[in-house]
């Protein structure tokens, strides 16, 4: 089997354990022609034994709660499939320092293609892997500690919530090393030291420098929506701070974060090939 | 097929053997101990025991590797002295296999050089990284350190598909016998090993693993290994025991492995190409 | 020589021998690289390469001809180097330095190209263990 037709393959039978499981409660996959609007908020957020807000639960990122809804052939609301309302929390664009925009522009187009995490199968890394991922996330949160498991390249991050102080010496890391706390019911993660080889976003042209700074806010204000902003300071790319919009993400019933390997990937020699060929 | 005791394997029990009765001569060298079992297990809400904590696949709860000062009675998940492990009964299609790989063709099937996932459930029989389990009521998340990959086991009773896709880890059926997690999985990709030096698996693998936590520091897991077309029978590790470590877990993806190059290379050396 | 250090030095080479038990053995040395080619290697420091699965460190090394050549080493994974006590600064603090190394050259012929065993930084002396050079 070829991989592309493999991973046709795979996609038609997850569609179809999707479609065919569905438990009480659970989601249910749409019909074609069926409509899908913004799910609604839910009641409020659970909480944890500690009485914060526990952000528990499978979440997709989007508003409209259905993994994969644009292959359902369901008639969805365009504002649904977005995190966000541009017209009311606008996300101004990053202000790259001069050099910086630089560099960025200087990419050919096959370039930037072959250093996404999408091709190339490198962890997205922090904080890609909010604003530049379109699979789910799960949280597994218990007193003092929240886990992050990460559909993508089963990946995860172990995040302490206790306010510990950044390590001295932090090791270049694709997650960054995190220092979080409860500020009321939303929990702020302020990490340092990325792994050079990241970009702040899957477009493969927003690089950082070993001065990235990524601050996280996640909070639950009702048990459907989960909502996260990124602050992004990087003073020697970037000409000021930039902060995201709230963004949403869903909570997903009864299914399940899946395995997903990157272990089939042709994509990055063809690239390196074109690449090749331009030289 | 039975496996031979490699020679490293006697001189490393005999080196051990005599270097502790060495230490009891001059008194304890070692700065690297075995952990005392610790107290009662914690418990969830529901009353099951609470498998959750930082794991280390010795008997330290800390890095025995690369370290001097290291106690022998800390380094193993078991005693095989106690509790022998027997080598698996392979088929003599499979014996055959395995058999005719070379040594380097091992090499480059083993996950720690090639950087494929190692999967269910050599994650537990080859690993010498930490795990990180977050448990409750209803799952058990487990964060293995080794290329950063993860397992989420639900306990909430929903149902087991039929035929899943095969996944690394499989897809896993859970149940309490007691104060035991049993977790029965089955569907597994095709390209994981069982263990490393060949070990292969078919279609019809199925791996049952039990948890216990007989303390507060030790964690036991079980693995029997069922796999009617490689197997004669299925096979039985020991109760290997893991031990609760300070809670530091690293990140460690694969993203610059040269030994796949180096092993190609001697590969082709070695066919004469 | 004294008993002590005789003791010291039966010590020692029983735990590089426990170290090789087959339970902590992650992959295969002898496959890799060739144990009767070890040497002791001294040289500076140049850079570090701290990636999974195995951390690489460059040194430049002068060969019996004055010749310098720069060589890469490769080491444990970085989780075994940092639970053993040696992190990523420590390396970072000795770039420029003298380094010295026990290692074994690679069975495919590969040039100036080694894995490390034990390794001591001139700066503080203290003896690390960087991989194992027998399975």
């Amino acid at each position: 089997m070829t991989g592309h037709l493999r991973i046709t393959v795979t996609c038609i039978l997850t569609l179809a354990l999707m479609s065919t499981f569905t438990l009480s409660g659970g989601a249910q996959q749409p019909g074609p022609g069926q409509k899908v609007g913004i799910m609604p908020p839910g009641g409020p957020a659970p909480r944890a034994v500690d009485g914060k807000p526990d952000l528990t639960g499978m979440w997709w990122p989007n508003r409209t709660g259905i993994p994969h809804v644009e292959n359902t052939g369901a008639d969805v609301d365009r504002a649904a499939l977005r995190q966000f309302d541009p017209a009311v929390t606008p996300e101004a664009p990053p202000m790259f320092l001069p050099d910086a925009a630089a560099k960025m522009k200087a990419m050919t187009a096959t370039q930037r293609e072959a250093a996404k995490g999408s091709v190339n199968c490198v962890p997205r890394g922090l904080p890609a892997i909010w604003l530049s991922n379109t699979y789910a996330v799960q949280f597994a949160q218990t007193p003092g500690l929240l886990v992050q498991l990460i559909e993508v390249l089963n990946n995860f991050r172990v995040i302490r919530t206790d306010g510990r102080p950044h390590p001295k010496y932090p090791d270049p890391l694709f997650h960054g090393n995190p220092s979080a706390k409860w500020e009321g019911d939303t929990l702020v993660i302020d990490s340092i030291g990325f792994d050079p080889s990241t970009f702040v976003s899957n477009n493969g042209s927003w690089f950082h420098s070993d001065e990235l700074r990524v601050i996280e806010r996640l909070s639950r204000p009702s048990r459907n929506y989960l909502q996260v902003q990124i602050t992004v300071e990087d003073p020697k790319v970037l000409a000021r701070p930039w902060t995201s919009a709230l963004r949403t993400w869903t909570l997903v019933d009864g299914q399940d974060v899946k395995e997903f390997y990157c272990t089939n990937n042709p994509d990055l020699e063809e690239f390196q090939k074109l690449i090749e060929a331009g030289k | 097929m039975k496996l031979h005791i490699p020679s490293f394997v006697i001189l490393t029990l005999v080196s051990l053997l005599s270097l502790s009765a060495a230490a009891q001569q001059d008194g304890p060298p070692y700065t690297v101990k075995p952990l005392p079992p610790g107290g009662p297990a914690p418990r969830l809400a529901n009353g099951k025991p609470d498998f959750s904590g930082h794991w280390l696949p010795n008997g330290a709860g800390q890095g025995v590797s690369g370290r001097f000062g290291v106690d022998p009675a800390a380094r193993g998940t078991f005693d095989p002295k106690v509790t022998p492990e027997l080598p698996p009964a392979f088929l003599p299609g499979a014996a055959a296999k395995i058999k005719s790989m070379t040594e380097v063709e091992r090499e480059l099937a083993r996950s720690s050089v090639n950087c494929m996932p190692r999967g269910l459930p050599a994650i537990w029989l080859q690993n010498p990284y930490s795990t990180v389990i977050v448990h409750t009521p209803l799952m058990m998340a487990q964060l293995f350190e080794v290329l950063n990959n993860w397992r989420l086991i639900h306990l909430d009773g929903r149902p087991v598909p039929k035929n899943p896709e095969p996944w690394f880890h499989g897809t896993s059926n859970p149940r309490w016998d007691g104060d035991t997690l049993v977790v029965e999985s089955f569907g597994f990709d095709e390209r994981t090993y069982v263990s490393a030096n060949g070990w292969f698996h078919s279609e019809d693998l199925k791996v049952t693993e039990r948890y216990s936590r007989p303390s507060m520091n030790y964690l036991i897991v079980e693995i029997t290994v069922d796999d009617p077309k490689v197997l004669e029978r299925p096979w039985k590790s020991a109760p290997r025991r893991w031990t609760l470590g300070n809670g530091e877990v690293y990140e460690f993806y694969c993203t610059n492995n040269k030994e796949v190059e180096e092993l190609e290379k001697l590969k082709d050396q070695e066919a004469g190409k | 020589m004294t008993t002590r250090t005789l003791r010291a030095i039966a010590a020692v080479s029983a735990l590089v021998v426990l170290m090789a038990a087959p339970s902590f053995a992650h992959h295969s040395f002898a496959t890799e690289f060739d144990g009767s080619k070890c040497r002791d290697f001294t040289g500076t420091l140049t850079k570090i390469e701290w990636a999974n699965p195995h951390g690489f460190f460059y040194m430049d090394i002068k060969d019996p001809d004055g010749k310098v050549n720069n060589w890469s080493f490769q080491t444990y994974a970085l989780i075994t180097l940092r639970r053993a006590g040696t992190s990523r600064e420590l390396f970072l603090d000795n770039i420029g330095k003298e380094v010295w190394v026990r290692g074994c050259i690679a069975r495919n012929g590969r040039e100036h190209y080694a894995a490390a065993g034990s390794l001591k930084f001139a700066s503080d002396g203290i003896l690390r263990q960087m991989g194992q050079l027998q399975d």
